[in-house]
C-alpha cells in the first residue's frame, strides 16, 4: 500500500537529465575514430586524470588518480591533453540537440544538462519516454558521443534515473513508480545530499533514500533545513527546483586555481601565477558587473597540501591594480622558501554589484577613477587582441617563461588552418582521419 | 514615456535576436526581449505575428520566420532620380557559414590528405565539412571505415550492394568484405588561398 504514497499520477511533471558518458574521453573517441574503445584518458597537463574511458574505467583507472598510478594500472593507456575548446564545442552541441525538443534547458555543466518537456507530448507527437529516447538517440547520432538519460516528475529524482543505469542508459521513474527506485539507494547518492546531512540522516536511523522521503511532513519541517526540505519534496516527487534557461548571472564567488609543472619555490614565478589568477578571476567579475568584498590566496603544495589566507577589502573592487597591496600581503603571509609549490588560486569572494561603490576615506578618488578608465582599456584590448594583452608587470614573467603546461599541447592546438589565427579557430571540431 | 509595442517593432526585436543567433528566441528570452511582464503576452504577440504571415510553427511546433526576407535592410529616403540598387534588391543576406553549414550542431571539419577524390576537385589539404548525422544517399561523397580504413569515397546502391567509388583511376572501387561504417556526408568543400 505504502508504495503508493508519492504520486498519483505518472507524469505531473516531464523532467529530463541527460549526462555524457565519459565525456572528455567520448569527444576524443568521436574526433579519433582510431581510439574508439581503448583504454584512455585525458587530464594529460595536469599530472592527474581528468576523465577515463570506460576501457580504461575497466581496468581500475580513476578520476583524480595520479598519471603514474595510472599507467601501472594500465600498461598501453593513451593519456591525452584535456582539449577544452573541442569539449566545449560538444558539450553546446548536446545543449543544442536538446533545445530542439524543448526551450526549457538547463545547461548545468559542461557535460550534464536538465529539460523541462512537461507539455510536449502533443507537440512532438510522442510519449515522455518517446521524447526522452529521441534525445539520447539524436545526440549519439550527430555527435558521436555516447550519452545516458534519466527521466522523472522532478530534477532530483531524473538525477537518479540517469546514475541508475550507466553508461548508455535510459531510466524513467514515473510519479507512481518512485518508491521502488528509492528502496535500495544509500542517502549520499541523492543529489545535494552532503556529507553532514548524511551523517545526520544516520542518526535518525535513515540509511535509504525511500526511508528519507517516507519520513512525515510535520517531521521533515522541524528536523531540516531547507535545502535538505526541499530534497524530501522533490524526493516525492513534487518539484521544487524548476528547470531554469536563464545563464547564470549571480555567482557567489569566483575562483581560478591553475596547476604548473615543474613544481616550484622561485617567489617571482609563483607570484606571477597567483598575479595571473587574480587577474582571470577580475576579468570573469568584471564581465558581470561584480566585484568582492574579501579575496581569498592559495597555495597548493607538491603533496598537495594547501595552505590559504583572506583578507577583506577596504573597497570592493575587480581591479587588479586597487588590490595590488593586499594581495602582495597575502602572498607574502603564505610563502614557505622550504616549500615546492604545484598551484595557485585566487577566490573571489562575497561579490556584490559593481556599481556606486562607496569611495574610501582615505584614498584618493582620482587614482581609483583613473585605475577603472585604465581597466575600461584593458578590456577594449582584450576584447581586440586577447585575454591579458594588457597585465600587470607582476603576471609578465609568465608570457616569458611560459604558462607552464605539462606535456604536448593539444591536437587542436597544433592545428593551425589557414586563417586561423591562435587565438581565433574555426567553429567545428576536427575530426582526424586519413582519407 | 513607455513605448507601445507594435507589430513592427516585436518582429525587429525577434528578428534581431534571430540574425544574431542565428535561432529562434525562446519564450523566455522574448519575455526579456520584449520587456514584458509574461509568457502568456509573449504568447500573445507571436500569435499576432503567425496571423500576419511574418512567423511560422513548423510541423513540430517551433517557430520560424516565415519569409527569408524579413527584416528590411534600411535604404533611406526615396529620392528623385534612378533608385539605388539597394532599394531594388530588398534582400536579406546568409553569412558563407549558413550557406556552407547547413546543419551545424552534427558538422565536422576534416582535413583532406589523400588523392582518393582529385577528379571531383577535392584536393589533398582541402577542407571538407562532413554532416555526421546525416544517411548517405547513391552518388553521396562520404567518409566511411571499410575493413578497419578511414577513406573518402562516392557512395553508390547498386545490384549486390553497396560500392564505394573513387574519382581517380588509381583506386579501384571497393566492396566492404566484413564491414562497413559511414563516418558522414561531405556537404562542401573548402579551399582556401590567400588570408
Amino acid at each position: 500500500m505504502d508504495e503508493y504514497i508519492f504520486g498519483l499520477r505518472s507524469w505531473p511533471r516531464a523532467i529530463l537529465h541527460i549526462d555524457g558518458d565519459a565525456f572528455f574521453t567520448s569527444c576524443e573517441e568521436a574526433i579519433h575514430p582510431e581510439l574508439r574503445g581503448k583504454p584512455l584518458i585525458t587530464g594529460g597537463e595536469r599530472g592527474i586524470v581528468a576523465c577515463a574511458s570506460y576501457a580504461a574505467k575497466r581496468r581500475g583507472v580513476k578520476r583524480g588518480v595520479p598519471l603514474h598510478e595510472a599507467r601501472r594500472l594500465c600498461p598501453g593507456l593513451i593519456i591525452l591533453p584535456s582539449d577544452y575548446e573541442t569539449y566545449s564545442l560538444f558539450s553546446k552541441r548536446m545543449f543544442d540537440v536538446l533545445r530542439h525538443f524543448t526551450p526549457q534547458v538547463e545547461e548545468y555543466s559542461i557535460d550534464e544538462a536538465f529539460g523541462d518537456i512537461t507539455g510536449m507530448r502533443r507537440a512532438l507527437h510522442s510519449s515522455y519516454e518517446g521524447i526522452a529516447r529521441t534525445v539520447k538517440q539524436e545526440v549519439e547520432r550527430e555527435l558521436g558521443i555516447g550519452v545516458t538519460v534519466g527521466l522523472s516528475v522532478t530534477k532530483v529524482l531524473a538525477k537518479i534515473a540517469s546514475k541508475y543505469r550507466k553508461p548508455d542508459g535510459f531510466t524513467a521513474i514515473p510519479g507512481r513508480d518512485i518508491a521502488s527506485y528509492l528502496r535500495d539507494l544509500p542517502v549520499k547518492d541523492i543529489w545535494g545530499i552532503g556529507h553532514a546531512t548524511t551523517h545526520y540522516l544516520s542518526k535518525m536511523g535513515i540509511e535509504r533514500a525511500l526511508d528519507f522521503a517516507r519520513l512525515p511532513e510535520e517531521m521533515a519541517k522541524r528536523r531540516f533545513t531547507k535545502p535538505t526540505r526541499e530534497i524530501w519534496q522533490e524526493l516525492r516527487g513534487e518539484s521544487v527546483y524548476p528547470v531554469s534557461s536563464e545563464e547564470k548571472a549571480a555567482y557567489a564567488s569566483i575562483s581560478k586555481v591553475k596547476t604548473f609543472s615543474p613544481p616550484t619555490n622561485d617567489r617571482e614565478y609563483l607570484f606571477a601565477q597567483l598575479s595571473r589568477n587574480l587577474e582571470s578571476a577580475c576579468i570573469k567579475a568584471r564581465r558581470y558587473r561584480l566585484a568582492p568584498v574579501k579575496i581569498a590566496v592559495l597555495l597548493k603544495e607538491q603533496n598537495f597540501h594547501t595552505e590559504g589566507a583572506e583578507a577583506r577589502l577596504s573597497r570592493p573592487s575587480a581591479r587588479p591594480l586597487e588590490l595590488s597591496g593586499v594581495f602582495r600581503g597575502l602572498f607574502d603571509s603564505l610563502y614557505r622558501r622550504s616549500a615546492s609549490y604545484r598551484a595557485t588560486g585566487v577566490v573571489l569572494l562575497d561579490l556584490i554589484e559593481d556599481n556606486n561603490i562607496q569611495y574610501p576615506l582615505f584614498e584618493s578618488p582620482l587614482r581609483i577613477e583613473k585605475i577603472e578608465r585604465l581597466y575600461g582599456v584593458t578590456d577594449l584590448l582584450a576584447e581586440k587582441y586577447g585575454k591579458h594583452t594588457l597585465h600587470l608587470g607582476g603576471s609578465h614573467i609568465i608570457e616569458k617563461f611560459g604558462k607552464g603546461k605539462r606535456g604536448t599541447p593539444t591536437e587542436r592546438e597544433q592545428t593551425r588552418f589557414r586563417g586561423e589565427s591562435k587565438r581565433k579557430h574555426l567553429g567545428l571540431p576536427i575530426i582526424h582521419v586519413k582519407v | 514615456m513607455k513605448k507601445k509595442r507594435t507589430i513592427k517593432s516585436v518582429e525587429m526585436k525577434i528578428m534581431g535576436f534571430f540574425r544574431e543567433a542565428r535561432r529562434m528566441p525562446t519564450y523566455s528570452e522574448m519575455v526579456t526581449l520584449l520587456d514584458v511582464r509574461s509568457k502568456s503576452v509573449v504568447n500573445f504577440w507571436i500569435e499576432k505575428l503567425v496571423a500576419a504571415d511574418i512567423l511560422k510553427k513548423d510541423a513540430k511546433g517551433f517557430l520560424q520566420p516565415a519569409r527569408r526576407s524579413l527584416s528590411l535592410p534600411l535604404v533611406g529616403e526615396v529620392r528623385a532620380g534612378f533608385p539605388s540598387p539597394a532599394e531594388e534588391e530588398l534582400r536579406d543576406t546568409i553569412s558563407l557559414d549558413e550557406y556552407l553549414i547547413a546543419r551545424p550542431e552534427t558538422s565536422f571539419l576534416l582535413e583532406v590528405s589523400g588523392d582518393s577524390m582529385i577528379g571531383e576537385g577535392i584536393m589533398p589539404g582541402d577542407l571538407v565539412i562532413v554532416e555526421k548525422g546525416r544517411d548517405p544517399r547513391n552518388g553521396d561523397v562520404i567518409i566511411a571505415q571499410v575493413d578497419g580504413e578511414w577513406t573518402m569515397k562516392y557512395f553508390r546502391k547498386k545490384r549486390g550492394g553497396i560500392v564505394l567509388e573513387s574519382a581517380n583511376p588509381d583506386y579501384p572501387p571497393i566492396r566492404p568484405k566484413r564491414e562497413l561504417t559511414v563516418g558522414g556526408v561531405i556537404t562542401a568543400v573548402v579551399r582556401k588561398y590567400h588570408t
